[in-house]
């Protein structure tokens, strides 16, 4: 099994307590023969390399607490930035397997972080090709983080095929050695579950409800600017979904132009309940007449019985239904004996037309047979 | 008579139906117009046992109090207080029956009237000033919030509109 995803870890964390715990182990291993010592340049490599052969089943989640240490506390890893400067492809995968497993979706969280992330990912020298150039841009970072690995996996398959030819040991510039071919069945599951990872992960990007903003070409990067723009798509936004609102808006292109229809919009709505209002205190009062008598007797339902219509007897009306709480049909057939009144009253309407800005009353027919019919 | 019995009646056989499906207003989403016509039913039938109509009020005081019955009572349809424009209108309607507080800020209304028009002379106010000024409570709101306020205040000011003209149908002599 390739652990040479696990070993940098390590090295970057020897204050880490488990580490050490490892490195007895190892050290016991190494004791015993356990691996070949030919391979090892040195004993530390080989005691790493031993211990998390052992270690591998739990390392996956020793390196997600790990990877994300790393980014929550990015000053701590960039002086050891430095320090795989000069390794081989490996390395990159290591790196690899960080974003892969865990540091993908965390590019958006700690927007600024993976812009340290990056030049690290970029300093191996195999895997960049010179196409791939990184951006400073905080907002654009993370595609291109997929990107990025993909190329990365593709020219470590091309490495590897080269290193089995060569079946040699890669020495690094800090001295510690690996055994590539233990490693190499390792890596190309970690690559798998790197590409499966990473387009889960990009999913999982688009549903969380973080705000990612993208700064174009030659747009502003700073934070006030950003925050701007997407207060002014905020409102655009709200603006359209107004327009869709208020009837003949769409034709008009404009903010003001549309903000002026929306305020005329809202007046003549305001108009038309005073109106309306009006309209109800003039026809409304009778002394006799008592809503509130009503309301206390409702659940008595009585009145009902007040209004026999052809149609109520038609639909099976009886008190016991009233009784057992208004049922829907029933409460449709009341309604239906209505509409040829409505429909006479409809005529009366026609000084309603000079508040109504042009919409005839004939709207308000089609707004009276909508309320009654959706009833 | 018996008309307004039947359409209250009706009202309400459905306001346990619509109570339900109006407590998923989550964006814009406006409830049922039988929650709008309960309420302003309500209202009005409050209005009466208040000041009966057989007072000698002019028809102006009875339209205002109508008026205003019908907006207090669209801000309670359109969900109380979890809305800002129907926080502020409950609010500033509560404000006005209290008559001691009126009194205080007719004082300060008359400063602050002042000082609006020393602003409006400086700059004349723009178009999201003007809407802040119809949706009530939209002083104090942000842009986008103001929006969206004012796409629900739409929707609820539409609602009651159609539930008014049903009601003055209704009621109009033939």
């Amino acid at each position: 099994m390739g652990f040479s995803c696990y070993k940098y870890p390590f090295l970057l964390y020897p204050h880490l307590t488990l580490p050490l715990l490892c490195f007895f182990l190892t050290l016991f291993l190494t004791a015993t023969c356990f691996l070949n010592p030919k391979k090892k340049m040195k004993m530390n490599g080989g005691a790493i390399e031993a211990d998390l052969l052992l270690n591998c089943t739990d390392m996956s989640v020793l390196e997600r607490q790990r990877a994300h240490l790393k980014y929550l506390n990015p000053g701590f890893d960039s002086p050891l930035a430095g320090f795989f400067s000069g390794s081989s492809v490996i390395d990159g995968g290591v790196i690899d397997g960080f974003l892969g497993t865990d540091g993908l979706n965390l590019p958006m969280i700690y927007g600024e972080n993976t812009v340290e992330g990056d030049p690290r990912l970029s300093i191996s020298p195999e895997t960049m090709t010179g196409t791939r150039n990184f951006k400073k841009r905080k907002f654009d970072t993370e595609t291109k983080d997929c990107d990025g690995k993909k190329k990365m996996m593709m020219n470590r398959h091309e490495e590897e095929v080269e290193e089995e030819e060569k079946s040699k040991i890669t020495e690094q510039n800090n001295g510690s050695t690996k055994s590539i071919k233990k490693m190499k069945n390792k890596a190309k599951k970690e690559e798998n579950s790197c590409s499966n990872d990473s387009s889960k992960v990009t999913k999982e990007l688009q549903k969380t409800d973080y705000i990612h903003v993208r700064a174009r070409r030659g747009q502003a990067t700073d934070s006030h600017s950003i925050a701007e723009r997407v207060r002014r798509e905020k409102i655009s936004e709200r603006m359209k979904f107004l327009q869709d609102l208020v009837p003949g808006c769409d034709k008009i292109t404009g903010k003001a132009g549309m903000l002026d229809e929306i305020i005329n919009y809202v007046q003549s709505l305001q108009r038309q309940i005073e109106f309306l209002s009006m309209k109800l205190a003039v026809v409304n009062p009778r002394p006799d007449f008592d809503i509130d008598d009503i309301f206390a007797k409702e659940v008595a339902s009585t009145p009902m019985t007040v209004v026999p219509s052809p149609e109520m007897v038609n639909s099976g009306y009886s008190h016991e239904m009233v009784n057992s709480g208004y049922s829907n049909e029933m409460a449709s057939s009341g309604y239906l004996h209505f509409n040829p009144m409505q429909q006479v009253d409809t005529t009366t309407s026609d000084p309603l037309s000079c508040f109504n800005n042009g919409q005839a009353p004939s709207m308000w027919d089609s707004h009276v047979q909508n309320l009654y019919g959706s009833l | 008579m018996s008309f307004i019995k039947v359409l209250i009646l009706k009202f309400s056989s459905l306001r346990t139906q619509t109570m339900a499906s109006s407590d998923k207003t989550i964006n814009t989403d406006v409830p049922e117009k039988d929650v709008f016509a309960i309420h302003f039913l309500q209202s009005l039938s409050n209005l009466t046992t208040q000041n009966p109509f057989n007072s000698p009020d002019t028809t102006n005081y009875r339209a205002r109090k109508i008026k205003k019955a019908a907006y207090v009572s669209m801000a309670k349809a359109a969900g109380g207080s979890s809305r800002l424009w129907s926080r502020a209108l409950l609010g500033r309607a509560a404000k006005e029956n209290n008559k001691i507080v009126r009194f205080a800020r007719r004082k300060r209304k008359v400063t602050w009237k002042i000082s609006s028009k020393r602003r409006s002379d400086q700059r004349a106010p723009e178009a999201t000033d003007r809407l802040r000024n119809l949706v009530p409570g939209g002083g104090t709101m942000e842009t986008s919030k103001l929006m969206e306020e004012t796409a629900h205040y739409i929707k609820c000011l539409s609602m009651q509109v159609k539930v008014m003209q049903c009601l003055v149908d209704g009621l109009s002599p033939k």
